[in-house]
């Protein structure tokens, strides 16, 4: 595909190429040939011209001669005119007068040219004027003879032409008036200086030998006229040949400069095509390159963001869009970004003037990204990890901020449900123990009671309607009865044995260990639903003696009882667990857990701690009731106030738990005894 | 308060199945007290194949109204196999099952109720309480065993009946007068007032309407 149009573009360009040059080539070789034919008409022109000017010349001498002829009678008078014609008329360069028997009667040689017949002599030279006065004398009319060559003094010679008269006295022959005319003197009185120029004009004879010429140049033979100047008796050729030769192959300046504009203008076009071709070579690549970003970013499954220095959004990628559900138009318009929730706004807003503050520079922005909540446009909070590098322009300007946005919110489900179930499981494993113990203990009791209540009511029956047997009957019930009881009691003892060997697993212990340990999951739990979690401990942390895995369960406990009460009921905003802790006594530390939730009225309260009460459908009711025998086992006591004591809403538990003697005081000299009564 | 039965019937018993010798032997002391007569079974395969003895044994047994207390868990055959067993063998409205449940156990027992147990007792149970329902499961299949009888005496006298007693019967309990009866059957009135007489004595009724009673509810 491509390479077929750039044959087809190629052809086009060899096409216009070959035009041009067929082009160029006519228009030189018609502009040769118009040039060629104008000088050629030129040359016509000028050897018509010559020709004519040439017979006037040689007629208007036949008519001067023809008018001293007339004084022919008086010699002395015909010598002085015919002198006189001869200075007037330079041409002619001798005048005779001839007797009927071809006699020499007078001659008059020019006083302004040389004499004529010095190297040879009239009379060898003199064939041609007696032809022509024969002729002459038998049409009865002047005739020019045939030219011939007078040699001269100096090796040169001279073309002349002879014309004759015939002279008549009353009807009788009367000799014949003869003129020398020199044809190159005739030729160059013809012709202007201008004409003597540029041409070459001469006579010349049939097989082309030139008898005479005028004009500076010779010839070039290229441009060349001929004209015939008929004379009576004779006729002379004439021949103009023009100077010039044969046209160039650039004819002259115009069509140069055509030319070379037309050259010069196709190389233009030649380069301007180039520079077209390769911009749109450029351009297709760009285009291409641009398409291939644009897929890569459509195609992205990470979510782009390019925000300006003011945090206005300057850019997102459809997978943002996607993300947060709102379109990009959208996006950019928001004053605030509508996918901020709007309880967190402030803080963002907080956290991007922190980052916009001069002394951030943009070396310090993470790399690692964090971690942050985002709303989607139905509403829902999800979590999401942003990417974030600063946007630095061509110029090296920091222009904004560039952020890669993903969306962890699938991911910190599946985390917080593995949790979750990891915590159930444990939780459940822990309850399947304490179901299990209760399960059996409540077996295990049953069975005595269910007989003890089984013979007790017996007895009443039979003490209703006695008889003979009754007697023997009670005894023998009240017998089982106390094996029975007995029975009960021993389960009941199996009970103390096993809580007395949990005693003996307790430990000194911070408390900010205790919190250590269970806050991780209570603050799994808390981002759930979006709560806050604050801890409230003094420093040194108090130390505690307790069963540590008992007492973190309690913690758990009442910090998800916490989140849970207020996961429905009050607003985002106002989710806050407080976890506070307080040495009360000295040897009492009080732990307090409040949350913000509806609180718990006076009636459900007062069953709170009841084993197996519950308000949740999937609870055992045993958590409260739990915790208060853990702590209570733990010599403690659990208590629980709503609302929060200065507050108008929530519910706060709290519970001691004994002090440990701190490693340090216990080291001390003051407080030694005391340890050692204790 | 005390238990009072057709006293054509045997004496009532209560079989208690609990793997619990304690409980057994309290109940069976308690029920002694409220002058019931019990036997105790420590598991399902023992009371079963006592079941199967008594059922082969004698045709018309059971003789007497019973009933069975049965501990929904026990080691081996469970309660609720026994329960199913006894379903199959159809005989849940002469032996009504009372079953006692522990701890947990309350849905297994409302699901064996609806299908056809008398009813359940949770442990601990209250103990008058309990022997006041094994009375009423009792009474219950002493009722069921008097309609056995009664149903059983119908079906001899219908055999006694002739042919021609027994179309007399069917017209009469249709309401025809003796008159239209005659007509249909194409015998004199006369004759048919003997039949009708027959028919009554031999069915032990008075009246038509009696004996209209008496063939229509199964239970007579």
């Amino acid at each position: 595909m491509q390479q077929r149009r750039r044959r087809g573009r190629l052809a086009l360009w060899s096409a216009l190429f070959l035009l041009l040059l067929v082009a160029l080539t006519l228009l030189v070789l018609l502009t040769a040939r118009h040039e060629a034919s104008r000088v050629q008409d030129q040359v016509d022109a000028l050897a018509g011209d010559v020709a004519a000017k040439v017979r006037s010349e040689l007629l208007r001498t036949q008519q001067a001669l023809q008018a001293l002829a007339a004084h022919a009678a008086a010699p002395q008078r015909w010598q002085d005119d015919a002198l006189e014609l001869l200075r007037q008329n330079v041409e002619l360069l001798r005048i005779e007068r001839r007797q009927p028997d071809w006699q020499l009667g007078a001659a008059v040689d020019s006083p302004v040219a040389q004499p004529l017949f010095k190297v040879i002599g009239r009379n060898e030279s003199d064939i041609d004027g007696a032809a022509a006065c024969t002729a002459a004398r038998r049409s009865a009319a002047p005739a020019f003879s045939r030219s011939y060559f007078v040699p001269l003094d100096g090796g040169v010679g001279l073309e002349v032409i002879d014309l004759c008269l015939p002279m008549l006295d009353g009807g009788r022959d009367d000799g014949y008036q003869l003129a020398t005319v020199s044809l190159p003197t005739l030729l160059a009185a013809a012709l202007t200086p201008e004409q003597t120029r540029r041409h070459e004009v001469s006579f010349v004879e049939g097989d082309g030998a030139r008898l005479a010429r005028a004009g500076a140049p010779r010839g070039m033979g290229v441009y060349r006229a001929d004209s015939l100047v008929d004379l009576p008796g004779s006729t002379l050729r004439l021949r103009v040949d023009s100077a010039l030769g044969p046209p160039g192959p650039i004819p002259n300046l115009t069509t140069a400069a055509v030319l070379g504009l037309s050259v010069l203008l196709f190389a233009l076009a030649l380069l301007l095509a180039r520079d077209v071709s390769r911009r749109a070579r450029a351009e297709a690549a760009l285009a291409e390159a641009l398409a291939f970003r644009k897929a890569m970013e459509d195609s992205l499954i990470t979510g782009l963001r390019a925000r300006d220095l003011d945090g206005h959004i300057r850019y997102v990628n459809p997978a943002f869009c996607a993300m947060v559900g709102f379109s990009a138009d959208e996006l950019r318009e928001a004053r605030v970004p509508p996918y901020w929730p709007p309880e967190l706004a402030d803080t963002y807003q907080q956290r991007q003037a922190l980052r916009q503050a001069p002394g951030h520079s943009t070396q310090t922005a993470s790399r690692e990204g964090f971690e942050t909540l985002f709303m989607r446009k139905n509403g829902e909070r999800f979590a999401v990890m942003i990417y974030e590098a600063p946007l630095v322009d061509g110029q090296g300007h920091h222009t904004g901020w560039m952020s890669a946005v993903l969306d962890v919110s699938a991911q910190r489900r599946i985390e917080d449900l593995s949790r979750q179930q990891q915590e159930r499981l444990q939780a459940s494993a822990r309850l399947a123990t304490i179901g299990e113990m209760a399960s059996l203990l409540s077996h295990e009791l049953n069975q005595p009671l269910a007989a003890i209540a089984s013979y007790a009511s017996g007895s009443l029956n039979l003490m209703d309607q006695p008889d003979a047997d009754t007697p023997a009957m009670l005894r023998q019930a009240m017998q089982r009865v106390a094996e029975q009881a007995e029975r009960a009691g021993r389960v009941i003892k199996s009970v103390h044995d096993f809580v007395r060997r949990r005693e003996q697993l307790r430990e000194s212990l911070g408390v900010d260990l205790l919190l250590e340990a269970v806050l991780p999951l209570v603050r799994l739990q808390a981002r759930k639903s979006g709560t806050e979690v604050v801890t409230d401990l003094p420093q040194p942390a108090p130390r505690v003696q307790c069963d540590r895995t008992m007492v973190e369960q309690v913690l758990l406990n009442l910090a998800r009882n916490a989140i849970q009460a207020m996961e429905h009921s009050s607003d985002p905003a106002a989710r806050v667990l407080r976890i506070r802790v307080r040495q009360t006594h000295e040897r009492w530390v009080t732990f307090y857990v409040a949350d913000a939730g509806p609180g718990i009225d006076r009636e459900l309260g007062a069953r709170l701690f009841t084993p197996f009460f519950t308000t949740r459908r999937e609870g055992m009711g045993l958590g409260l009731s739990l915790c208060r025998t853990v702590v209570e086992q733990h010599g403690g006591a659990m208590d629980f106030d709503s609302p929060v004591p200065g507050t108008r809403s929530g519910t706060e538990f709290r519970f001691t738990l004994p002090a440990a003697p701190a490693p340090k005081r216990a080291a001390s000299a003051s407080d030694a005894p005391q340890t050692l009564s204790t | 308060m005390s238990l009072t039965l057709d006293p054509t019937l045997g004496l009532p018993l209560v079989y208690l199945v609990d793997d619990e010798d304690v409980v057994r032997d309290a109940l069976a002391w308690l029920l002694r007290s409220r002058r019931l007569l019990s036997e105790g079974y420590g598991g399902a395969d023992a009371f079963w194949q006592q079941l199967q003895t008594l059922r082969s044994g004698d045709t018309s047994w059971p003789g007497s109204p019973l009933c069975l207390v049965l501990d929904v868990r026990m080691p081996g055959t469970s309660g609720l196999e026994l329960f199913e067993r006894l379903v199959e063998a159809a005989l849940l409205p002469v032996l009504p099952v009372i079953f006692l449940t522990g701890h947990g156990d309350v849905p297994t027992a409302v699901a064996a109720v609806k299908r056809g147990a008398f009813d359940f007792v949770e442990k601990p149970f209250s103990n008058n309480a309990l022997v006041d329902r094994i009375e009423q499961a009792l009474a219950q299949s002493a009722a069921e065993l008097t309609r056995r009888r009664e149903q059983r005496s119908r079906a001899r006298r219908m055999a006694e009946l002739t042919e021609r007693e027994a179309e007399v019967m069917r017209l009469v309990i249709e309401g025809l007068p003796n008159k239209r009866i005659a007509d249909a059957l194409g015998i004199s009135v006369r004759t048919v007032e003997v039949h009708r007489a027959r028919v009554f004595e031999k069915m032990d009724v008075k009246s038509a309407v009696e004996l209209a009673n008496r063939l229509r509810d199964p239970t007579g």
